[in-house]
């Protein structure tokens, strides 16, 4: 609130200085736009899960990885093949009927990151079966390889803040 | 349920490394620069920040009245920390500069410098790289909220901020002695702070301002600005009265400055209680069990518990307690690491006392894995010890002790 305050006096005494709030929305659409977030966890899993003796050192070796995949286009080191995709199915469906729900199948592509909360996926009613999921999962990491290929591309693959704990 | 939304395990060893490395304020620094800067290529710019590692580089504001001491503990500080000095001088002497020229013409004139130019300077100043490998310390920016608020919006936030202070009357007549020697620009006073080499004496000169009316116009001013001030940079102000010999200040401030502020790292508390028999070990566990939310283990009671329910480990107990001999440390060490590995210790912490009791068991622990993070000793004189054994009473029934003649507590020192 002190906050907010503070923008509005600046506002009031410099009409040039722009108001905390937008600048608040203006840092949160930059932590969208670059998927930060999501960059984070992931160099604190990766971090946590190996623990390096030199972890400045391994961060920066993570993101200079990522910094080649993402010029050259190369396939992503960390990329999941389909034998991960076929085990977390079997994660999912852990009863066996060999089709998993609509709300499983949104909810795995957004731990992926292969999709936003709010984007409207088709239900068809007949749940998602091994093979149709499969096929989602590599169409829509090809998708976002697409997108980082080329030198203004934005956007990284997430798919690399996969489940290395699991 | 199925394997993404059951509950993780997770090995001891994460949490403990995230704490020994500081992987938590890593992150947030990292962050924080994130969003200040904003900048277009993110991996660039994390690996540049990461290359850099100046997350713990001096970044100190010293402010206070006039003649409270502020420049001459920013220099002291500067030299001992190894850290660049800025004041608005300073900044306005820089060379090879068109906006320190522009200022200095300003400055000639007004005596005063508007504060957008001033915080351009700044930033321009900070910018360079001795700045960013080895720290600032501000000496008496900013002046004004407005100046303060410049500041804030650049993105640079100083991580201490100290505050000078003394009653009016010291300061005026404190500044009646000042004098400068003009070749170091160091201050000196006919009083207080006398250079020892004469040659240092004849060289010093009385600085123009400071008559009595002169000072006390300038401290009105600073009152009216300070209290506008501190509101900016809450949890890190701190004050620190300047009637007292410069030494003094010096080594109050320079103790204030090393500190590291709270972060907001999780943190399992791994506490350890040690102290001899009768110092209320058992008792100060329970308490800090039940308010913070952490495991009790005592490691007697582990190795009842053991036998009690007739485990392998309380199969090997027995025959020690029947003979009324120590419990050899493997055992021990083999029932606790039991207790320790389940996941309500790893999670929500544990407080242990009554083991280790030497310090090979310490050692047997610490290379088991197990290191705590708080280790308390409680420290009582050996008549207390006596007086609070030979009134101690077990209630069989509850297992809870009390204390004969009426007392709730052990008795205290006398």
């Amino acid at each position: 609130m002190a906050v907010t305050l503070r923008g509005r006096l600046a506002t009031s005494q410099f009409g040039a200085m722009e108001a905390k709030s937008s600048r608040e929305l203006q840092a949160r659409n930059y932590l969208e736009k670059h998927r930060i977030m999501e960059l984070l966890t992931y160099l604190t899993s990766a971090l946590l899960f190996s623990r390096p003796e030199k972890p400045r050192e391994y961060l920066i070796s993570i993101l200079e990885q990522l910094r080649t995949a993402k010029v050259s286009g190369m396939a992503f080191p960390f990329f999941m093949d389909n034998s991960n995709i076929t085990a977390m199915f079997q994660m999912l469906d852990s009863s066996n009927k060999g089709s998993i729900s609509f709300i499983q199948y949104k909810e795995a592509l957004k731990t992926l990151g292969l999709c936003t909360a709010d984007e409207v996926l088709k239900d068809d009613g007949h749940g998602i079966t091994c093979e149709k999921f499969m096929l989602e999962v590599n169409k829509k990491t090809q998708e976002i390889c697409g997108k980082t290929k080329g030198k203004d591309s934005e956007s990284y693959r997430s798919a690399a803040e996969l489940l290395l704990l699991h | 349920m199925d394997a993404t939304t059951a509950p993780h395990r997770i090995p001891p060893e994460m949490p403990q490394y995230g704490e020994a490395n500081h992987v938590f304020e890593l992150m947030q620094n990292m962050l924080e620069q994130l969003l200040i800067q904003q900048p277009k290529d993110p991996i660039t710019f994390m690996i540049e920040h990461l290359q850099r590692d100046n997350d713990y580089v001096p970044k100190i504001v010293i402010l206070g009245p006039p003649a409270s001491g502020k420049t001459t503990i920013a220099m002291w500080l500067g030299k001992h920390l190894n850290s660049n000095l800025l004041s608005v001088e300073s900044l306005i002497a820089k060379e090879y500069s068109s906006l320190a020229a522009s200022a200095r013409t300003h400055y000639q004139k007004f005596q005063t410098l508007p504060n957008m130019l001033l915080v351009r300077l700044l930033q321009e100043r900070l910018r360079e790289e001795d700045c960013v490998r080895r720290g600032w310390i501000l000496d008496g920016i900013p002046e004004t909220r407005e100046q303060a608020l410049l500041i804030q919006t650049l993105g640079v936030s100083p991580r201490h901020v100290i505050v000078l202070s003394a009653p009016d009357t010291v300061l005026i007549e404190r500044n009646l002695g000042k004098r400068i020697d003009p070749q170091t620009g160091e201050i000196y006073h006919t009083t207080f702070d006398w250079p020892p080499e004469s040659e240092i004496q004849n060289r010093l000169i009385v600085p123009a301002g400071i008559s009595e009316g002169e000072t006390a116009r300038r401290l009105l001013e600073y009152h009216r600005n300070i209290v506008r001030i501190l509101p900016s940079y809450p949890k890190i102000v701190k004050v620190i009265t300047a009637d007292q010999p410069c030494v003094d200040v010096f080594y109050q401030a320079l103790t204030y400055v090393q500190t590291i502020h709270r972060s907001n790292a999780p943190f399992t508390p791994r506490v350890l209680l040690c102290g001899p028999v009768g110092s209320g070990k058992s008792r100060q566990a329970a308490l800090l069990a039940q308010k913070y939310g952490l495991v009790n283990v005592c490691c007697g009671q582990l190795l009842k518990e053991a036998m009690a329910d007739k485990s392998k480990y309380g199969e090997m107990i027995q025959p020690f307690f029947e003979k009324e001999t120590a419990v050899p440390s493997y055992v021990i060490m083999k029932v606790l690491k039991q207790r320790l590995d389940q996941q309500d210790c790893v999670e929500r912490g544990w407080v242990l006392h009554d083991f280790p009791r030497d310090r090979d068991q310490a050692c047997l622990m610490d290379s088991m894995g197990y290191k705590p993070n708080r280790v308390f000793f409680l420290n009582v004189p050996y008549d207390s010890i006596i007086e609070r054994l030979t009134l101690r009473r077990t209630d069989p029934v509850t297992g809870e002790r009390a204390w004969a003649l009426g007392l709730s507590a052990a008795p205290g020192p006398s």
